[in-house]
């Protein structure tokens, strides 16, 4: 005889500790709940909106520079660490975790309150006291202020325009147009907690004089190389005050210049034409045109034009290095300059190229007669490119005054970051835990930026986490809906952006409609329309 | 160089072995056959060809011009195309730097012989002019030239001979110089020197080679020269610097292309994973047994013992050496092998025996036999002599109880019971009562008293347990005739079991054992006493049990009970039986039926067993004890055991009414209790028409459906279906859904109304009735109606109705296209199908669905991808785990995997 009943042992029941969770029994079967589906479609409309809420990027800005901010440094091994040179010749680092400026203000009081809260259980009034308070609190705005430059390397007499930090973040190296390449001892690390140090200044550790002035410099990732790039692209260890090898290849000078992390003998430049030759008179007015509306800038558009009237090979140009054989590998010529190159970190193979003409390209170093994606968003030519470290995703910054987020793979702009005063943005760099991003402009500040607009800083709670989680994975699920995807892809926009968006988007669309009515009217076959990823590409020189 | 080792060979042969041979005939021969080749040109050629374009020509086919040549330095030329030089000849190079003046003289004869010979010679000139003509013509000329100079030099070198008695070599240089100062313009790539023109004049091997002649060596060098003679190509001309950088470039690339390709499976694992932690590399301690071991530090005596005895010397040297040493150490005598043995066989024998014997235990189906067994086992646990702290503990125990008892007064009169009974007095109270009261003071005064004398409370313990037990649920007189009888099979079974006699200690004594024996036959004297009473009063007990069941009949509890259950089975069956006919579902009921209520029966049955027996005294307290609570029973038997059927009766019914309010079993069950001797007939009778309430259900279905079978006959399918939609038109009333729907849809236009003010003055209007655009513009739209509803995609679909209306609310749940990543609808349905929330699933799960993709921490510094091996046709389903500097991989996340990629 069988007799069923319902039995629960106690041991399943019983909390280890009474903060534990009383277990509790459900039922899954789906058909007790038909709503599942209506209900988590609404809730990821509500993450969706709760994110738009909950979006505050900005953390802070960090002023100093009497000039605008040219270049920047992170310290690979120091997460609060970063270096930033200005177009004055000034390098200064700074400490971003000390340095939000809502918390200066936000602290000063604090403490004020915290004294008056001090006296007032004294009962002690004295104008002395209000004397002393007010002290306190400009001394406390000073020293809030200095606090955030730890260390400046005065040094550099013309604009610093490059600078790297060694792996190991003990060597700053630095060039600039004053045609010397300058290395620094970069401050411990707990100096720099210690906060005793209000502003040291430290002298270069050596001093390379070179023929021409620098443009920039990168450090290979493990290992004790660096390289310059200028009218040549230089390799230089530590310890010699001659590059270990130089390469030279045509005549454009090189602007940038980055080591694949991976892989670390190899190495990627951009370059451009030297000189540029064109009679710009006549063209002036166009070209100012053109800067107008699409963002790109003067001297890009001059060689450009310039380009199209005599074709040169070797201007725009993006090359790759191999230390190991000590030669130029390629050489890929695009019809605009490439201001910036960098490589994605876990993948060894694709790098990104910020070009003049508002666009980002991947491209996959092997195969470089065609881009593996184009990332548009930006309405004015790209200036810096940085990958995150986790490589899904990068942070370029514009001569249109906006920071954008892409995905390795995506075609447009996941995030974009605007402020009033924010300038063109000329260096921006992702921190070393993908957390954070930080620009510097022309309006001679840092900012640091989140790199989830709406993410909760902070030590969260398992649940919280878990919640986090859950809303992420709605909204990623649900993005594809039209509701949710308009909710999420909604930015608010500058006025003068908006305008250069939509205009650039006119003129391309007219582009596109011009095509399709000469292919329509040809003979078929004749007119052939090159793919966007390949159609910036002039060729690829062996 | 060759060419001229064959002439001075073929010249040898010539002069008849001549072991002479000055330098400058060497040189002589080489110009000489130059100028050979130059006639040979003139005379093959028409038109002049350019010096360049001939020389071109030649370097193409070089041995054509030998064909044509029988002159003596033709032949030579001719030669010299494919033989080598002979090794005696070279020792006489030795001699070359000797002057030897003879043979230059007749060289320039012969030159001059041939010039003359060659009738198309009439650039010739000497002189110094001659430079002006070879420049003329492009240098057409100038071997012949130089043959002219060369004897100027001749001549020239001689005097200087002569004058300053210095060897011909000093002057050597000067003169190769002179060749080279004689044009009058710089060497430049326009302007090149005759050497190089020529490709002559360069210093060979052998010119080297003979000055080390006859030094150790020499031979060996001279061989390897040969073979690279014989062997040896013309080098080529190296390419431009441009060509050459763009091979090395080619090959960079290549190189650095491969070497970056193989990062591609990495990468590849990287973007497939579901989900990529950078994680802290955290040391999660020693990897291998071996380095945990290592670490081992003994703590414990057993452990130092182990480790002393593991790490002994001799061990490890043993270990070390040999094996051999190691079964040495191992060796055991025979007597502590036998005695080992002996005591394994006897511990396995004694286990043996225990299993044997629980087995048995264990098939003993006695729940008493099981109930006294365990509490046998405690009293044992007891009486054992434990050790201090067991000791310690009882102590405790007591001492707690001790207190207990004093604090709370509950065997002092303190209960309700007792109350009433001393309300009403003592003298009012019947002798059971009277003895429980005394009985719960006793426990009372045991329970308070020291320690030190409490050993005997158990059992007095246990009786105020009965009394409660009695207090709560009772029994009836049956349970107190089996009481007796199991406590007179005890006592039984004690007189019988007493006789186990140590065999060592105190006790083993013989007058000891005297005593004992004494005792025991006291003891058995009581025993059989005491069985004599227990069957008297066992006869008692039947008699009026016998009375009882006569008299109360239905009332009592467990025996009616019983009577009933047995009188409804019967007839169930009987029921089951009969109506085999009805459809299963009945006969699954009643059966279910009978089931239930066999179970309650039975559970109730036990219930009372199990209440009467735990009224029951323990078994295993001292015989006078036994007999002293027997006789108490007996005493209280008839009327507690009455009161407590009642009660339990009565609870029964309860029960059974609270349940006949639930479920109609419950009303079946309850039926059950009453008298059911006609009902059994009616079963007896084989069909039930006024069933019993029992299986009415039932026994109803079954009617039915036996009747059905005798008079009903199947109707068609058709007058089925006619039957059952009788009185409903489907299809009319699916045509009006479809007007309707289409009439919602595409709306009919209105019809034009006089609106009077509207389109015209009124008294105009009404003359002419509706404006002509008004009807024309009804007109369209019954046109523009027609055609839209021709369109629909039901218009030729009789029994379908497409509906054309968009659902603004549906559609804001639905994708325009469908999304990228996706290729086929399903797939992207499927994907959004399974919520994700920790509502709908277990939380194991959830963890696992909701994981983003990136999993990083805040502050934590990600350093770039480091290679590793990755087997690139492993398949996906495993997880990426990975930390700044090393990463592990979680292989068994499959279900991870495909789970989110569902999503």
């Amino acid at each position: 005889m069988k007799v069923k009943v319902i039995s629960r042992s106690t041991d399943e029941f019983t909390r280890e500790r009474s903060q534990d969770l009383q277990r509790v029994f459900h039922n899954f079967d789906p058909n007790l709940r038909t709503q599942e589906k209506a209900v988590e479609y609404q809730r990821a409309l509500n993450a969706a909106k709760l994110d738009k809420i909950f979006a505050r990027p900005f953390i802070g800005a960090m002023d100093g520079h009497i000039d605008a901010v040219s270049c920047m440094a992170k310290n690979p091994n120091y997460l609060k660490g970063i270096f930033s040179g200005s177009m004055d010749g000034d390098i200064r680092l700074w400490d971003i975790a000390n340095s939000t400026g809502s918390e200066r203000t936000g602290g000063a009081s604090e403490t004020v309150i915290a004294f008056f809260f001090f006296l007032s259980c004294f009962r002690y009034y004295h104008f002395d006291v209000y004397l002393l308070v007010t002290t306190f609190v400009g001394f406390g705005n000073v020293i809030e202020v200095i606090r955030r430059t730890v260390c400046r390397f005065p040094g550099h007499q013309g604009a610093v325009r490059g600078m790297t930090a060694s792996t190991d973040g003990r060597t700053l190296v630095s060039c600039g147009t004053d045609c010397t390449v300058r290395l620094w001892n970069v401050p411990v690390a707990t100096i720099m907690e210690s906060g005793n140090l209000s502003d040291c200044s430290s002298e270069p550790q050596a001093v390379y004089m070179g023929e021409n002035a620098y443009w920039a410099v990168d450090h290979q990732w493990s290992g004790d190389l660096f390289a310059t790039a200028g009218a040549q692209v230089d390799i230089w260890n530590h310890n010699r005050s001659q590059p270990v090898s130089s390469f030279k290849w045509g005549t454009d000078s090189v602007i940038s210049v980055r080591f694949n992390p991976g892989e670390p003998n190899l190495l990627a430049t951009s370059a451009r034409l030297r000189v540029v030759r064109a009679k710009v008179y006549d063209i002036l007015v166009f070209v100012h045109a053109m800067h107008v509306c699409w963002g790109f800038s003067y001297s890009s558009l001059v060689s450009d034009i310039t380009y199209s009237r005599t074709l040169r090979a070797g201007d725009r140009s993006i090359m790759l290095y191999d230390l190991r054989v000590s030669s130029p590998a390629r050489k890929l010529i695009m019809r605009t300059k490439t201001n910036c190159i960098s490589w994605n970190p876990m993948e060894p193979m694709n790098f990104t190229a910020a070009n003049e003409d508002c666009n980002c390209y991947s491209y996959d170093a092997r195969k470089l007669n065609e881009a593996k994606c184009v990332h548009k968003d930006h309405v004015s030519a790209v200036m810096d490119i940085d990958f995150s470290p986790t490589g899904r995703e990068f942070v370029t910054g514009s001569y249109d005054r906006t920071v954008r987020i892409f995905q390795y793979n995506g075609g447009h702009s996941r995030e974009i970051y605007h402020t009033k005063r924010m300038q063109r943005v000329f260096c921006v760099k992702f921190s070393c835990d993908a957390s954070y991003v930080i620009s510097g402009s022309d309006d001679t500040n840092l900012r640091l930026w989140k790199a989830k607009a709406s993410e909760q800083l902070g030590i969260l709670l398992p649940r919280e986490q878990r919640r986090h989680e859950y809303n992420e994975a709605l909204k990623k699920r649900y993005k594809h809906l039209p509701e949710v995807k308009r909710i999420v892809r909604h930015r608010h926009l500058p006025k003068p952006i908006y305008k250069a968006g939509v205009l650039r988007r006119v003129m391309i669309e007219a582009e596109r409609r011009k095509d399709h009515r000469r292919k329509a009217h040809s003979a078929p076959g004749s007119i052939v329309t090159e793919p966007m990823r390949k159609r910036r590409i002039i060729k690829e020189v062996e | 160089m060759q060419s001229h080792k064959m002439i001075e060979k073929k010249r040898k042969s010539r002069d008849g072995k001549k072991h002479d041979r000055p330098q400058k005939f060497t040189k002589k021969s080489k110009f000489s056959k130059k100028k050979g080749k130059n006639e040979d040109e003139k005379r093959r050629t028409g038109p002049r060809l350019p010096q360049s374009l001939r020389k071109e020509l030649d370097r193409v086919n070089p041995n054509d011009q030998s064909c044509s040549e029988e002159d003596e330095e033709d032949v030579n030329g001719d030669v010299y195309e494919y033989e080598e030089g002979v090794p005696e000849e070279e020792s006489k190079k030795n001699r070359r730097f000797d002057s030897v003046e003879n043979y230059e003289y007749e060289l320039p004869k012969d030159f001059k012989d041939e010039n003359v010979d060659s009738d198309e010679d009439d650039d010739f000139d000497g002189g110094e002019n001659e430079i002006a003509h070879h420049k003329g013509k492009k240098g057409d000329l100038d071997q012949l030239d130089d043959d002219v100079e060369d004897e100027d030099d001749e001549r020239h070198l001689r005097m200087l001979q002569g004058i300053t008695g210095m060897p011909s070599q000093a002057f050597q240089d000067r003169k190769k110089n002179k060749v080279v100062v004689s044009e009058g313009y710089p060497e430049s790539e326009y302007n090149p020197t005759r050497d190089v023109l020529d490709g002559d004049g360069r210093i060979a091997i052998e010119d080297l080679l003979e000055s080390i002649q006859g030094k150790p060596g020499y031979r060996e060098l001279r061989k390897i020269t040969r073979q690279v003679e014989k062997k040896g190509k013309l080098l080529q001309a190296p390419l431009p610097k441009e060509d050459r950088d763009r091979l090395e470039r080619i090959a960079a690339y290549k190189q650095s292309k491969k070497d970056i390709t193989r990062w591609e499976p990495l990468v590849k694992r990287n973007r497939e994973a579901p989900t990529i932690i950078f994680d802290k590399d955290t040391d999660s301690g020693f990897s291998t047994i071996g380095a945990i071991a290592s670490e081992f530090e003994p703590r414990t005596e057993f452990e130092k013992k182990m480790s002393s005895l593991v790490n002994d010397d001799d061990v490890m040297a043993a270990h070390k050496e040999d094996g051999s040493r190691l079964l040495e150490l191992n060796k055991i005598s025979l007597e502590d092998y036998i005695n080992s043995r002996n005591h394994i066989a006897k511990m396995r024998s004694l286990l043996f025996r225990h299993e044997v014997k629980m087995k048995r235990v264990k098939k003993i189906k006695s729940k008493t036999y099981h109930r006294l067994l365990k509490k046998d086992r405690l009293k044992g646990s007891v009486g054992m002599p434990m050790d201090a702290e067991e000791a310690k503990e009882l102590a405790m125990k007591q001492e707690f109880k001790r207190a207990e008892e004093r604090m709370t007064l509950r065997h002092k009169n303190q209960s309700k019971w007792a109350q009433r009974i001393v309300k009403r007095g003592m003298d009012a109270q019947d002798e059971g009562t009277r003895a429980a009261m005394a009985e719960q003071l006793h426990q009372h005064a045991l329970l308070t008293r020291k320690m030190n004398s409490m050993k005997d409370s158990s059992s007095s313990d246990d009786s105020s347990d009965e009394e409660d037990s009695e207090k709560s649920d009772g029994s009836d007189e049956d349970k107190a005739s089996k009481l007796l009888a199991q406590a007179q099979e005890k006592t039984r079974r004690v007189l019988e079991e007493d006789d186990g006699v140590p065999d060592s200690g105190v006790l083993s004594l013989p007058f000891m054992k005297r005593a004992m024996k004494k005792r025991k036959e006291a003891a058995d004297e009581e025993g059989r006493l005491a069985i004599q009473e227990f069957e008297s009063s066992l006869k008692e007990l039947e008699d009026t049990d016998g009375a009882k069941i006569t008299k109360t009949g239905t009332v009592s509890g467990r025996r009616v009970f019983g009577a009933s259950k047995t009188q409804v089975i019967e007839p169930k069956n009987k029921i089951r039986s009969s109506s085999y006919s009805s459809d299963s579902e009945a006969e699954l009921e009643a059966q279910e039926d009978i089931d239930v209520s066999l179970g309650r029966t039975d559970d109730m049955e036990n219930n009372i067993n199990v209440n009467s027996v735990s009224l029951y005294v323990d078994a295993d307290i001292a015989q006078d004890s036994v007999l002293k609570n027997s006789e108490l029973v007996k005493d209280l038997g008839p009327k507690m055991t009455y009161e407590v059927s009642m009660l339990k009766s009565n609870k029964w019914k309860k029960m059974s009414s609270s349940r006949n309010e639930v479920d109609t079993n419950g009303k079946r069950s309850q039926k059950v209790v009453e008298p059911v001797t006609h009902n059994q007939d009616i079963e007896l009778e084989g069909v039930g028409e006024d069933s019993d309430a029992d299986s009415e259900g039932q026994m109803l279905d079954g009617i039915l459906s036996s009747e059905h079978k005798s008079s009903y006959k199947l109707p068609s399918q058709a007058e089925l279906i006619r039957e059952a939609f009788a009185g409903d038109d489907v299809q009319e009333e699916f045509n009006k859904d479809k007007e309707e729907i289409m009439n919602l849809e595409n709306p009919e236009p209105e019809k034009p109304v006089q609106l009077p003010g509207w389109g015209q003055w009124t008294r105009v209007q009404k003359k002419k009735g509706l404006p002509s655009w008004v009807l024309e513009e009804h007109e369209n739209a019954k046109r523009n109606r027609e055609e839209t509803l021709r369109k629909r995609k039901d218009a030729h679909l009789k029994h379908v109705i497409i509906s054309e209306k968009l659902d603004k609310k549906a559609e804001k749940l639905l994708t325009g296209t469908l999304p990228y990543p996706f290729t086929s609808k399903e797939v992207f349905e499927q994907s959004i199908r399974m919520p994700i929330g920790p509502e709908f699933n277990p939380a194991t799960a959830v963890k696992a669905l909701i994981r983003p993709e990136v999993v990083k921490k805040q502050g934590l510094i990600i350093k770039p991808i480091r290679y590793e091996d990755v087997d690139s046709h492993e398949r996906g389903g495993e997880e990426r785990r990975q930390s700044g500097q090393k990463r592990r991989i979680n292989r068994n996340k499959g279900r991870v995997k495909a789970v989110v990629a569902k999503s």
